[in-house]
């Protein structure tokens, strides 16, 4: 089966943004798909907002997974027992996610748990209706998932041959039926990664409701998403800051636990920068693609970045100057090392405007290395000398 | 070689933007014969720096050229409109450079290209090369030179690099096609396996991967029952850490699945021969090449 999706995993470390569940319930709703009943609070005085009945579902607002598993959901049959569970589940912090705020609705009487998602199927090329009758926290384990690829244009037999796919029948295949289609239709509008309801449920008066949501938007697509404008700040609160910086200044940063810094153009030569580091004995520090057309500001930026790691004992800059201009990086590395004459550095340039280079780095002190791996071999051996 | 030669003739849509403009010089100097150039409102202008006509649109282009690729250097929320535009006016293979296109239009872009039967490279590539005859896109083409080498990845600097090592140590290329790093795209590697395959210019073939999918794993399995010449590959990503997306929107490496060592191992398995350096890629294809010769 080829369902396999980056998202559907809670890997809780996702770079997409991810919605908390009561944004995702929100959006459900605005597209007629049924949630229950709800308020959000950040403290126990506004729970004299309830307006609906005991027990009440208390939930964390975290943008991890695991909640449930880690005590992130609770159930309070009283004000009394509700009030003594707001400061606690206030305070918590789960896979790293800090509690946001709480979302409270009423307990619902579930008669049946289901599982219905849309997300990209990287191996079809196309969308794809995940779902499983029988459904429950660990859908990855599930044995009863069905997929269905959405074919584009969408039409909406495709939703009903999913509801059927999933065993059911009468007016409940057309309920279902029905949020699929809207949950598709939610999915291609808002460009997003990943809608997700788990569990979708039966109430005991036949209801169908999406009791939990997750929803990942996509990152190239914010620039025309207006609803989602100024939301990436605040969904990027449990990135590392150096991590969340270089998002801002479009770089793609993620930090290792090594000392050896290592920043190049482009994702593949990084990584394969980083694997050979790795190869001959160092322990890279970081991952940072500083795109492949970057400009002395941005090659600049990226250096800047890596050098206030305090872990980075030396950084190893490797440019293959493709469409960048080695003489662009050169400006950016003379301009760094007037102001860190210390920081240990080693530079492998090479491509368009490489003779431009050499001469003006001659004069800073810097050596080229034109060779990849004898650049890797003098960064790791810079790594293990004592300080 | 494979897809493009020296007789292709080019379009390129967003040619008078900043990069399309750059990169449309740089592809005449190659030799590539880029025959016209489209950006809507700009008809009857020329390519700035170039004695290359734009045209408003494709079919207007197409009718008055003749040309039979397209190459996209559009702003990512307008290429589906120009693929699907390329696509209706008989345009048979696009190559799509830009980057961060939303997966939903490039999605609908790959089923309509699909549909009609087009070949899409890309999006989020750097292009395809036939050194010494032809270039599309941003690959840079000093550092390849003409030879018996297929080479086809999923990364771009990584493919110049690994390119570059070939180069030096005399091993030219055929054709090299960079399919993207986008975990959507028109282009997966058995497509460019099968031209290799047949293609009686191609002696070796260099695929180049990434973590994160399985794309690799179904290149494995593609080329055991496939492909009868030898393949070398080299898989970027041994030591990216779990759930972090590394630079490219597919490098990921979820739930334990994608990652560099279960490419390798299914590579492996279906007798490619894994190098672990881009120099060690040259060595590993210097060796099979003097084998054939023996043979």
């Amino acid at each position: 089966m080829q369902m396999v999706t980056s998202h559907i995993e809670s890997d809780g470390a996702e770079t997409n943004m991810n919605l908390y569940e009561w944004e995702a319930k929100r959006i459900f709703a605005d597209w007629g798909i049924s949630v229950p009943q709800s308020i959000r609070i950040t403290r126990e005085e506004e729970l004299s907002k309830v307006n609906f009945d005991f027990p009440l579902t208390i939930k964390c607002q975290v943008l991890s997974g695991g909640r449930g598993k880690a005590g992130g959901i609770q159930f309070a049959k009283d004000l009394k027992e509700a009030q003594s569970l707001v400061g606690k589940l206030m305070a918590m912090t789960i896979g790293g996610s800090k509690t946001e705020s709480l979302l409270i609705e009423p307990k619902v009487a579930i008669k049946h748990e289901m599982y219905l998602s849309v997300t990209m199927d990287r191996a079809r090329g196309c969308p794809v209706y995940i779902a499983a009758k029988e459904g429950g926290i660990e859908i990855e384990s599930n044995k009863s998932i069905i997929t269905e690829p959405i074919p584009y244009p969408f039409q909406p037999y495709v939703a009903r041959n999913l509801a059927k796919k999933m065993g059911l029948s009468g007016a409940l295949l057309n309920k279902v039926a029905s949020i699929a289609e809207r949950l598709y239709k939610l999915f291609d509008q808002l460009d997003l990664d990943l809608a997700e309801i788990n569990p979708l449920v039966i109430t005991q008066s036949d209801e169908v409701i999406a009791l939990d949501g997750k929803i990942i938007v996509n990152d190239d697509a914010l620039g025309r998403q207006k609803m989602f404008d100024g939301w990436q700040e605040k969904h990027m609160a449990d990135l590392p800051e150096r991590e969340r910086k270089a998002k801002k200044q479009g770089l793609n940063l993620v930090e290792l636990d090594g000392n050896i810094g290592i920043i190049c153009n482009g994702a593949g030569l990084t990584m394969a920068t980083m694997d050979m580091v790795k190869n001959f004995g160092g322990n890279p520090g970081n991952f940072l693609d500083a795109g492949g057309g970057s400009d002395q500001e941005k090659t600049l930026a990226a250096i800047e970045l890596v050098n206030e790691n305090p872990n980075v004992k030396v950084i190893l800059l490797n440019i293959l100057g493709g469409i960048t201009a080695c003489d662009e990086v050169a400006h950016a590395l003379v301009e760094f090392m007037k102001k860190n004459p210390k920081r240990s550095m080693v530079v492998r340039l090479r491509g368009n405007n490489q003779d431009k280079a050499e001469k003006m780095l001659a004069d800073s002190g810097l050596k080229l290395f034109p060779d990849l791996e004898n650049a890797v071999k003098e960064a790791v051996s810079k790594s293990k000398v004592a300080v | 070689m494979i897809f493009v030669n020296k007789n292709t003739k080019v379009l390129v849509q967003g040619a008078t933007g900043k990069m399309g403009a750059a990169h449309t010089k740089r592809m005449i100097a190659y030799g590539t014969q880029v025959v016209g150039g489209v950006t809507p409102g700009k008809g009857g202008t020329l390519v700035p720096d170039t004695k290359i006509k734009v045209y408003d649109t494709v079919k207007e282009a197409k009718d008055a050229t003749g040309a039979t690729c397209s190459v996209l250097f559009v702003p990512p929320y307008l290429a589906l409109d120009a693929g699907v535009e390329a696509i209706e006016a008989g345009i048979s293979l696009l190559v799509v450079i830009t980057e961060g296109i939303p997966p939903q239009d490039t999605a609908k872009l790959v089923s309509y290209a699909r549909l009609k039967g087009i070949r899409m490279i890309g999006p989020n590539c750097p292009g395809v090369i036939t050194p010494g005859e032809t270039l599309l896109g941003i690959l840079p083409g000093m550092i390849f030179k003409p030879g018996p080498v297929g080479m086809v990845s999923r990364s771009g600097t990584l493919t110049y690099e690994i390119a570059l090592a070939l180069t030096d140590a005399d091993q030219g290329q055929s054709t090299c096609v960079g399919i993207g790093g986008d975990p959507v795209k028109g282009m997966e590697y058995p497509e460019v396996l099968t031209a290799f395959n047949n293609d009686n210019d191609t002696e070796v073939i260099v695929l180049i991967g990434e973590i994160g999918g399985n794309a690799e794993e179904e290149a494995a399995q593609f080329v055991k029952q496939n492909v009868n010449k030898p393949v070398v590959a080299y898989i970027a990503g041994q030591t990216a850490p779990p759930g972090k997306r590394m630079g490219h929107a597919g490098a990921i490496i979820s739930g334990g699945k994608g990652t560099a060592e279960s490419k390798m191992q299914a590579m492996r398995e279906a007798g490619i021969e894994v190098a672990l350096t881009p120099s060690e890629v040259a060595e590993k294809v210097k060796k099979l090449r003097t084998q054939l010769v023996k043979k």
